[in-house]
């Protein structure tokens, strides 16, 4: 444990010190903040007054932020991911902490929690939007704490999803444009279940295709505030596969000649 | 103590290192020496756990490379080559890391006590980016020392420094050796021979002699050739010697005769000098030609790509 933690405590300490990592949470929320007031503006525009209408647009604006944010991820998580175990590759600091008493998972483990950590300042930051909400109508509670428990855990897969490619690779740009594909096709995997359905697939390859898919578990779930064991479990279990995955990938770095 | 038992270790078709033996005994150097591609650093690859072997056993402070890998992970201190270092850091912070993943207690007292007896205390504070190959080099030493190792594997620590670091560090390094197990690797043979008690050649993936620098140079000059030094006609020296039983060859060699031996485990010099003294010449000097491993160590791998040549053909 002393391992992971102590592996943890230094890439948090990156991130925070890293102008890149600022500018990627800059850029996010400069992106969502515009499409947020955009949102919000053009419903006081239509607004035709009354208290309905006031919950429906805090609604809109919160699910149409968390919708883009969930979105972006695609790009935000090879962006923040990409450096953490291709770095140590190329440089050769691998060497030296796979000859210390530190199992594998526990320095995968404490890179992942480092980064989801990361990410969470960034999410916690759009709370910010929620806040300015509260002046103008309260958002639902119950899709508040779905959609950002749902962020929390879509970023948390994603993350994990690009960070099997920093494994796998020393090059950042290969890991990262690698990570993004990975991410796209488990985003648009419920597209491809409808393609599917139409060419004739049996149902069940149309199911796990759609099973597979992010958005069937977050956006038409949890960001409409629906939260269900299911699409936890989805998310749980796809990160865990995922770190797994990076675990045994930094193992074959013993086998592998360099 | 290491203990190196027929160890093979593969990449794919590649045998790096085929069916290898050695020790290396507590409070002594030993130096692996070897040209560059020899299987030194897949050798210390697996002896530090990094890699496990192909086949084979070794065992380092006690504890199976394979079986038993965290455990020789917490004996082993290891340097190796290049040195890779996290440049953002500085030494001390670079050394409190490696210790809260070592699960070190007292780590701001180890971290400061290896600073200083690698004499990096003035510039523990500074990033490592900043600072020398030689003190880098000194950072990964430190770094390698810190938990007090039973056992230290240093790859090629000695590349890339300039002259005065180089005496520096193989001082430290012998210094080391009396408490630690150290196994050095050098390709730098004139290195080994001042450094280490033991030494183990190995190319091509393979031992190819080991033994004290001592045995080893005696090894070489019972079997190598002799020059001779005489008063007088030279060619007429070079005669005499030709005609001896024992000889296959006696050459001219600017002002010496370099004799050959048909048996190359013979000495040739006491029946030299006597058929020389019968004939009537000054003896000048008898010595033996191959006396540092220099000599050993370019014959040897020679022989070794000689010998695979043959084996191709």
């Amino acid at each position: 444990m002393s391992a992971l933690w102590a592996v943890y405590k230094r890439e948090v300490a990156l991130f925070f010190r890293s102008t890149i990592a600022y500018a990627i949470a800059f850029g996010v929320l400069l992106f969502m903040g515009v499409l947020f007031s955009a949102t919000v503006t053009q419903f006081v525009a239509n607004n035709t007054s009354g208290f309905a209408q006031q919950l429906a647009t805090a609604d809109m604006a919160i699910v149409g932020m968390l919708g883009t944010l969930a979105f972006l991820m695609f790009i935000i998580a090879p962006l923040l991911t990409m450096r953490l175990l291709a770095e140590e590759t190329r440089e050769g600091t691998l060497e030296v902490l796979m000859t210390l008493p530190m199992h594998d998972w526990a320095f995968v483990l404490g890179k992942f929690f480092a980064v989801w950590t990361f990410y969470t300042f960034i999410l916690a930051c759009t709370l910010a939007y929620v806040v300015m909400l509260a002046g103008m109508g309260v958002p639902d509670a119950g899709i508040l704490f779905a959609g950002y428990l749902g962020a929390w855990l879509y970023g948390g897969v994603t993350l994990a999803l690009s960070m099997v490619w920093s494994a796998l690779t020393e090059d950042q740009i290969v890991a990262a444009f690698l990570g993004a594909a990975t991410i796209l096709v488990f985003y648009l995997s419920d597209a491809l279940a409808l393609i599917a359905n139409g060419r004739g697939f049996t149902a069940g390859a149309t199911d796990f295709l759609r099973e597979l898919s992010l958005v069937a578990h977050y956006q038409e779930t949890m960001m409409q505030g629906i939260l269900r064991g299911e699409d936890v479990a989805y998310f749980v279990l796809l990160t865990v596969a995922a770190l797994f995955v990076t675990s045994v990938l930094v193992g074959t770095r013993r086998w592998r000649a360099s | 103590m290491i203990t190196v038992d027929h160890l093979t270790k593969r990449y794919g078709d590649v045998a790096a290192v085929r069916d290898i033996s050695f020790t290396a005994e507590n409070g002594q150097v030993t130096g692996f020496l070897g040209p560059n591609g020899a299987g030194k650093t897949t050798t210390m690859r697996v002896l530090t756990g990094f890699t496990p072997p192909t086949s084979g056993r070794a065992l380092v402070g006690g504890f199976d490379v394979f079986e038993q890998s965290m455990n020789v992970r917490r004996v082993v201190g290891y340097l190796p080559e290049n040195v890779p270092l996290y440049r953002d850091l500085t030494p001390y912070e670079y050394l409190m890391y490696l210790g809260e993943i070592r699960g070190l207690r007292e780590r701001k007292a180890r971290a400061q006590a290896v600073l200083a007896r690698v004499g990096l205390s003035a510039r523990s504070n500074s990033r490592i980016r900043t600072l020398s190959k030689g003190m880098k080099q000194r950072v990964g030493l430190a770094a390698a020392l810190l938990h007090d190792p039973q056992v230290l594997i240093l790859d090629e620590p000695t590349i890339g420094l300039d002259p005065l670091q180089v005496l520096e560090l193989r001082q430290l390094v012998a210094e080391l050796g009396r408490e630690h197990t150290v196994l050095f690797s050098t390709h730098i043979l004139s290195e080994a021979e001042q450094v280490c008690d033991k030494i183990v050649i190995i190319n091509g993936g393979q031992i190819i002699a080991q033994g004290t620098p001592q045995a080893l140079r005696d090894q070489l000059a019972r079997g190598g050739r002799v020059v001779v030094r005489v008063a007088g006609d030279l060619e007429a020296a070079r005669a005499v010697l030709a005609a001896l039983p024992a000889v296959q060859e006696a050459v001219l060699d600017r002002d010496s005769v370099v004799v050959t031996p048909a048996d190359s485990s013979a000495d040739l010099r006491p029946d030299a000098a006597q058929a020389l003294m019968a004939q009537g010449f000054g003896l000048l000097e008898v010595r033996s030609l191959a006396v540092n491993l220099e000599d050993i160590f370019i014959e040897l791998t020679r022989r070794e790509v000689g010998a695979q040549k043959e084996e191709v053909a």
